[in-house]
């Protein structure tokens, strides 16, 4: 299919063109959108809709930073951003601490009673359980525990439902790693504690490095529970996206402030990890 | 697979109790829940107490009996009826149900293909020489890990039809409930379509090389190399694929939340968005976890009839 003939021919370089350009336009449609809400977010609220063209700045209208100064300076856009932040970051260390000793137990050790597989499987069908099964028990306990509108409640539920993530990828990750030098290790007379902690972690790093920074977006972008258990004090950035409709009509311009806001986290945080997006996508399943 | 010692339990028993607290109590709960009728009151009640002075006296009236005032007592009541199946009975026959069931079918059998072909059809277009194929790779990323509530306030800016980018076009994109249906989907095509695609294209390229080659030379066809080549080796990539797409398709609830509101009328309302709006908006506690129950039966049927297939990835 690729690179058959040797040396190229004036069809090649021909069709390389073509699909180069064709590769342009399918990636351009795709970004149009996001583009679309930054060119939004720099209008002033009279070009919203008389904007000519595709928006550009400069060229179709006068570009203006006033929506993005008014949504900072809001004290409700700081504290979801500051709870977003809290909530995410937390939830990314609770899943971590506990979802890697875990991956490494399925991946070294042998399990009896329920076997390994079995184990990994029930791991991962947590991931596509339907959150809304467990809303309304969840309401009510923390209501009861009177946790409703806090951060924590929002970092235990996030860290429950990246946990699954964690574990099934990290797993793949440590069965990937040769075993010989934690052998070494269990020979020279350190535990296994000392192995997972001296020889396995250093190594994995960046593994769990990028696996925080995927459920770091996870996290930050979860609605459902949000707007459920945060009504004022522990909003976060969607849940105060969901805000930018209020009774005086659709304000365009701070929503394209807001999404652009609630957007740049995940989408940069995903183009860091990005060489290890399609494992995590796929739960381990797919190597990338 | 050799090691035995019990730390092995050390490690791994800390996440199966979180995950066991955390999704397996509430779903017991919200089973429990489901047998009862839920009325949410405001019960008010007055007392009256003798009023007192400083030194705790009660003060007397001129008559010489103590002085009253009285005080109400707001309190918010949950009274719970067993009603054994009948949440779940009165789901079966519930109009806003079946229209939930609807949608949400509609909206699976519509994005989950086209994200698929598309995706795939995406994936052998870049899995070649490309102008800068890095950097457009990296640009078809950026959807997939857009906030799905500000991917959905996004597309109402673009979808507006008073003004907006495509309002040239005068179609009735949130107004007229197919086209609402048919929005719901497109952004999630959007959204989705680069994750099958990036999946595809990494499945694509782990083909060797000599495979194609041999092909070539055994004098396959473009087609031939996609039905005898291609397609067989990509088989448990879609199946995975599949099976992520339909998982999270069945939870259908930010975008439509954002875009349409669930509307016009319930012309969007996924079966997610009912069972929320009845217990958190409605506060029909019970209703809505037979409502969550009877989805998490599905999920699991569904799953269950992937997981066959791909226990074998995760050995």
């Amino acid at each position: 299919m690729r690179e058959l003939r040797v040396g190229r021919t004036k069809g090649d370089s021909l069709r390389y063109s073509i699909y180069s350009l064709i590769a342009i336009c399918v990636a351009l449609m795709f970004l149009f959108p996001i583009y679309w809400a930054f060119s939004t977010s720099l209008r002033n609220p009279l070009d919203t809709f008389t904007v000519s063209g595709i928006g550009i700045p400069w060229l179709n209208f006068e570009p203006t930073i006033d929506n993005w100064v008014t949504q900072i300076a809001s004290p409700e856009a700081r504290r979801a951003l500051t709870n977003s932040t809290v909530i995410a970051v937390g939830a990314s260390l609770v899943a971590l601490v506990l979802g890697a000793p875990a991956a490494y137990a399925l991946a070294r050790f042998e399990f009896r009673i329920i076997g390994n597989k079995d184990i990994t499987i029930w791991f991962l069908s947590q991931r596509v359980l339907p959150p809304v099964a467990t809303i309304i028990p969840f309401y009510l306990v923390f209501r009861f525990l009177g946790l409703l509108d806090t951060e924590l409640a929002l970092i235990l539920i996030n860290a429950t439902f990246i946990l699954p993530f964690v574990v099934v990828i990290l797993r793949q990750t440590f069965l990937d790693m040769p075993i010989e030098l934690e052998e070494a290790t269990l020979v020279d007379g350190g535990g296994y504690l000392t192995s997972f902690f001296h020889v396995v972690l250093p190594l994995a790093a960046p593994s769990i490095a990028a696996t925080g920074l995927i459920i770091f977006a996870f996290a930050w972008n979860e609605f459902l529970f949000a707007i459920t258990i945060s009504s004022r004090d522990a909003i976060t950035v969607p849940v105060h996206m969901a805000g930018a409709v209020d009774t005086r009509g659709v304000q365009f311009w701070f929503m394209g402030v807001r999404a652009m806001i609630a957007m740049i986290p995940p989408v940069l945080v995903a183009l860091l990890a990005q060489r290890y997006i399609v494992r995590g996508l796929t739960l381990g399943a797919v190597k990338g | 697979m050799r090691w035995t010692g019990r730390v092995k339990f050390l490690f791994l028993l800390p996440a199966v109790i979180w995950v066991l607290a955390f999704t397996v109590f509430p779903l017991g709960y919200s089973l429990y829940l489901a047998f009862f009728n839920i009325e949410t009151k405001t019960e008010i009640t007055r007392e009256r107490v003798p009023v007192l002075d400083d030194a705790g006296n009660p003060v007397l009236t001129s008559s010489g009996r103590p002085r009253t005032r009285s005080i109400v007592h707001k309190e918010q009541k949950s009274i719970a009826t067993f009603i054994g199946f009948d949440n779940f009975e009165r789901a079966f026959s519930d109009n806003q149900v079946i229209s939930a069931v609807k949608v949400t079918a509609v909206f699976i059998l519509t994005a989950v293909p086209a994200e698929l072909i598309l995706g795939f059809c995406l994936a052998v277009l870049f899995n070649r020489r490309l102008f800068g194929r890095a950097a457009l790779r990296a640009i078809m990323i950026l959807p997939i890990f857009a906030t799905p509530i500000a991917v959905g306030y996004l597309f109402f800016t673009i979808f507006y039809e008073e003004g907006g980018p495509l309002g040239f076009t005068g179609i009735p994109f949130l107004s007229n409930p197919d086209w609402a249906l048919a929005s719901v989907v497109f952004v999630d095509v959007w959204q989705w379509t680069p994750f099958c695609f990036l999946v595809f294209l990494a499945a694509l390229q782990s083909v060797p090389d000599e495979l194609y080659e041999a092909a070539v030379v055994d004098g396959a066809s473009g087609w031939d190399m996609l039905r005898e080549v291609v397609l067989p080796i990509l088989q448990p990539t879609v199946i995975i694929v599949l099976l992520l797409r339909v998982a999270e398709a069945l939870k259908l609830f930010d975008v439509p939340f954002a875009l349409t509101g669930g509307g016009p009328g319930v012309a969007t309302q996924s079966y997610s968005f009912l069972s929320f709006r009845t217990g958190l908006r409605f506060f029909d506690l019970g209703y809505a976890s037979a409502m969550a129950y009877l989805l998490l039966i599905f999920t699991m049927i569904v799953v269950t009839f992937f997981f066959r297939k791909l226990r074998d990835t995760y050995a």
